[in-house]
């Protein structure tokens, strides 16, 4: 045996991204509080922008995944890899670029969503160059983890950091391909996918990041801490290693789950919605592994808040992995989708499994890195309270306000018509139903304060272990022979091979679902009379993205009678091919827009100028925000040409050209817009330069090109 | 289901039929994997979380 190695696990780091946990779950839950209050007390958007609904759901959604579960993944990593593999991180200046860099680029977050400054795509909202930042310190976390593992003195890699490495190399694949664009300027770009291609691509990398940042890193988590916490081994390690291979590989092919009943063509929904029905197995083999290790000691978890915390989280991840599945069955999907339910659906995941873990794991290992106990067991025992309460607190009304909603949305009178024609009655009612919500997460937000005070005054009590001495073996310089009867063992020691295998399973998933729709033209069926936006609609919808109007508004209706009764023509896939970003929304606070500009949904221009202004002068009950910068805000048209000519490099068949003298039909257009805002009265100093005209001529155009089809072709 | 997917898609049936083969190959690889483990090594690899305690 050779001689035994001494070295010292570094504390530091993961006392760093602790505090950051902790600090981004404080913010990022306090501005999730302040907007489910936005959605009942309107005043609340104070008629600021960087204050308002639209930017400020983007800055709760990123704060929560990236900045609370990134924090908290990278804690729980740092503090498990060293142990699982008996060695100090590869570079304590790479564990301090990853830090910073993070937190560099939470801030630059933080700073850009409430600016307005955004590409629109669910959890991939962060503009280009923030993008690119992200990227750079993925690679160094990769550097750092995989540097770690070739220098390891254990030669075999426990399951969790498989789940570790599936995890960096799949948000490397998925962060890349999403964000893929042309710049127009240092802050606003255009995407390389469009329309249905971009949706897809869009699910593809949404649900996987649920997959791959909420899910699999956390369940890496589960099978280090769980077992500590109970001080016993996992249930089965053969079952985890089945549920490692099944997860990843089923996992990444149910994004279209999320585009049920839309233009998304027929084959890639029912792919999407088999392979969530499959999910269930994988999910449920992990959570039953999680659950089954504390057999024999649940009288502890009486005791324990630490287990009492785990056993929750576990617990809430099998309900959410049972609930999605669910939800993907496209006869319950027509009613979850758009709906609350989704709201709640995704916070039983965030509050309960993410959450709730985060914080087992918080009180679990802070006392150890610090050397010292637990300041209050009582307190621990109150949040854990606050937090159960709070989950269901939240969840629960989210779940009824989409019954109510759906059943209103659906009600026909004997004669065929809408019994609700007017969305915002379907809203008026369930605003009981947001006031219960906002007080479970108050109530969730308190026990993570009273959490945050806990460990304050642990750490006070202690001192930190920065470098925690520890003694190994090192590793055999070559595999041993008697290791060549088990032929797994080929890859169960070699990370680069497990990196390798985790690349091809998810790369397969994507490449399947996206090449038949980017090669095969019937997925996609042109439709003559769709044609590219007007410089002045194109500046317009770039408002719409920049205000986050898709937060609350689709524009997507779907092949269903109540949708199309209420809206109009349902939606096409050939409608999209311009679109970049798309825009098709996944809730409908309000209503559909996808036929705003056409038939019985068709306002006067003055109707917008006056409803943007303040929402409460149209219907005194409306809970949107009012936009009244738009109304004194000047558009800024030196962004023109470079969007025409980034868009023609992209194929909108712009003429060559065009982009010089593109601000003159904007200005043309515009003209006419203000003239039919003064002929309706209103009288406003440079009415044609303000971004109201921009924003109209936008929700104009929505749903007129389909209208222009003759009735035989639609 | 898958039928019915193949059908959808004619042109590309090799993509959808080489998926769900990969897929049973990868649950049969994983389950031959964990179940042909040695019981020593499998429950050496489920102690390592707890190995450092003291």
């Amino acid at each position: 045996m050779s001689q035994v190695e001494k070295f010292h696990y570094d504390n530091a780091i993961v006392k760093k991204f602790a505090y950051a946990t902790l600090l981004w779950g404080v913010v990022g839950m306090t501005v999730g509080l302040l907007i489910a209050l936005q959605l009942y007390i309107p005043a609340l958007n104070f008629e600021v922008p960087w204050l308002t609904f639209g930017r400020l759901r983007p800055l709760h959604t990123n704060a929560v995944i990236f900045a609370f579960v990134g924090n908290g993944i990278y804690m729980g990593v740092y503090y498990s890899l060293q142990r699982l593999l008996k060695a100090r991180m590869f570079s304590d200046l790479l564990s301090n670029i990853h830090f910073w860099g993070w937190q560099a680029i939470i801030v630059a977050a933080a700073l850009t969503l409430p600016l307005g400054l955004t590409s629109s795509g669910e959890y991939a909202e962060l503009i280009w160059p923030i993008d690119i930042a992200i990227a750079l310190v993925w690679v160094i976390f990769g550097i750092n983890m995989f540097g770690t593992i070739l220098k390891r003195r254990e030669e075999h890699l426990y399951v969790a950091i498989w789940f570790y490495i599936a995890t960096w190399i799949t948000v490397a694949l998925l962060h890349i391909v999403r964000n893929i664009s042309i710049p127009t300027s240092m802050t606003h770009a255009y995407g390389v996918f469009a329309g249905v291609q971009e949706a897809l691509v869009q699910w593809w990398y949404g649900h996987n990041a649920v997959a791959f940042f909420l899910t699999t890193p956390y369940l890496g988590l589960m099978y280090y801490y769980l077992p500590k916490a109970a001080n016993r081994p996992v249930y089965s390690y053969r079952l985890s290693i089945i549920h490692f291979w099944a997860l990843i590989f089923i996992y990444i092919w149910a994004g279209p789950h999320h585009l049920l009943y839309t233009s998304l063509p027929e084959w890639a929904q029912s792919l999407g919605m088999l392979f969530s029905l499959m999910l269930i197995a994988p999910s449920w083999g992990g959570m039953l592994n999680g659950l089954l290790t504390l057999r024999g000691a649940w009288d502890r978890v009486r005791e324990d808040p630490i287990l009492k915390f785990m056993v929750v989280a576990v617990t809430a991840y099998g309900m959410s992995t049972f609930e999605g599945p669910m939800m993907s069955i496209k006869s319950w999907n027509a009613v979850t989708h758009y709906s609350d339910w989704t709201i709640g659906h995704v916070h039983v995941g965030a509050l309960g499994w993410n959450g709730m873990l985060t914080f087992g794991v918080i009180y679990w290992l802070i006392p150890r890195i610090f050397n010292t106990k637990l300041y209050s067991i009582k307190q621990a025992n109150v949040h854990f309270w606050l937090g159960t309460l709070g989950i269901i607190f939240y969840a629960i009304p989210m779940y009824w306000s989409a019954v109510v909603q759906n059943v209103m949305w659906r009600a026909f009178t004997p004669d065929g018509f809408l019994v609700y024609p007017n969305f915002l009655e379907t809203v008026t009612q369930i605003i009981p139903m947001y006031a219960i919500r906002s007080l479970g997460g108050l109530l969730f937000l308190a026990g993570v304060v009273l959490g945050v005070y806990n460990v304050w005054k642990t750490i006070q009590t202690g001192n930190l272990v920065a470098n925690e001495a520890a003694e190994a073996p090192p590793r055999p310089a070559a595999a041993v022979a008697e290791d060549k009867s088990h032929w797994h063992r080929w890859i169960e020691r070699r990370p680069i091979q497990l990196l390798v295998a985790s690349f091809v399973l998810v790369a397969i998933g994507g490449l399947v679902e996206y090449l038949p729709m980017a090669f095969i033209d019937e997925n996609v069926p042109k439709i003559e009379t769709v044609t590219p936006y007007t410089p002045l609609e194109l500046q317009g919808r770039d408002i719409y993205v920049r205000e986050g109007c898709l937060g609350c508004h689709s524009q997507m209706v779907r092949p269903l009678r109540f949708e199309t009764e209420r809206y109009g023509e349902y939606s096409k896939s050939g409608e999209f091919v311009y679109d970049r970003p798309f825009l098709w929304g996944s809730k409908r606070t309000g209503p559909d827009l996808a036929r705003e500009g056409v038939g019985k949904l068709k306002k006067s221009d003055s109707w917008h100028y006056n409803h943007m202004l303040n929402p409460r002068n149209v219907y005194e009950q409306s809970i949107m925000p009012a936009y009244p910068w738009l109304i004194t805000d000047d558009l800024d048209i030196s962004t023109t040409a470079s969007k025409i000519k980034v868009l023609r490099q992209l194929g909108t068949p712009y003429q060559e050209g065009y982009e010089e003298i593109a601000n003159e039909d904007l200005a043309k257009q515009a003209g006419k817009i203000a003239a039919s805002l003064r002929a309706d009265g209103i009288e406003q100093e440079g009415l044609e330069n303000k971004e109201i005209v921009a924003l109209i001529a936008y929700l104009q155009r929505l749903g007129v090109d389909i209208s222009a089809l003759p009735q035989a072709e639609k | 289901m898958y039928k019915y997917i193949l059908q959808s898609v004619e042109n590309i049936n090799w993509l959808a039929v080489a998926s769900l083969v990969i897929f049973f190959v990868i649950f049969i690889i994983s389950a031959l994997w964990a179940f042909l483990s040695k019981k020593e090594f499998v429950d050496r690899m489920a102690n390592m979380p707890l190995e450092d305690d003291e």
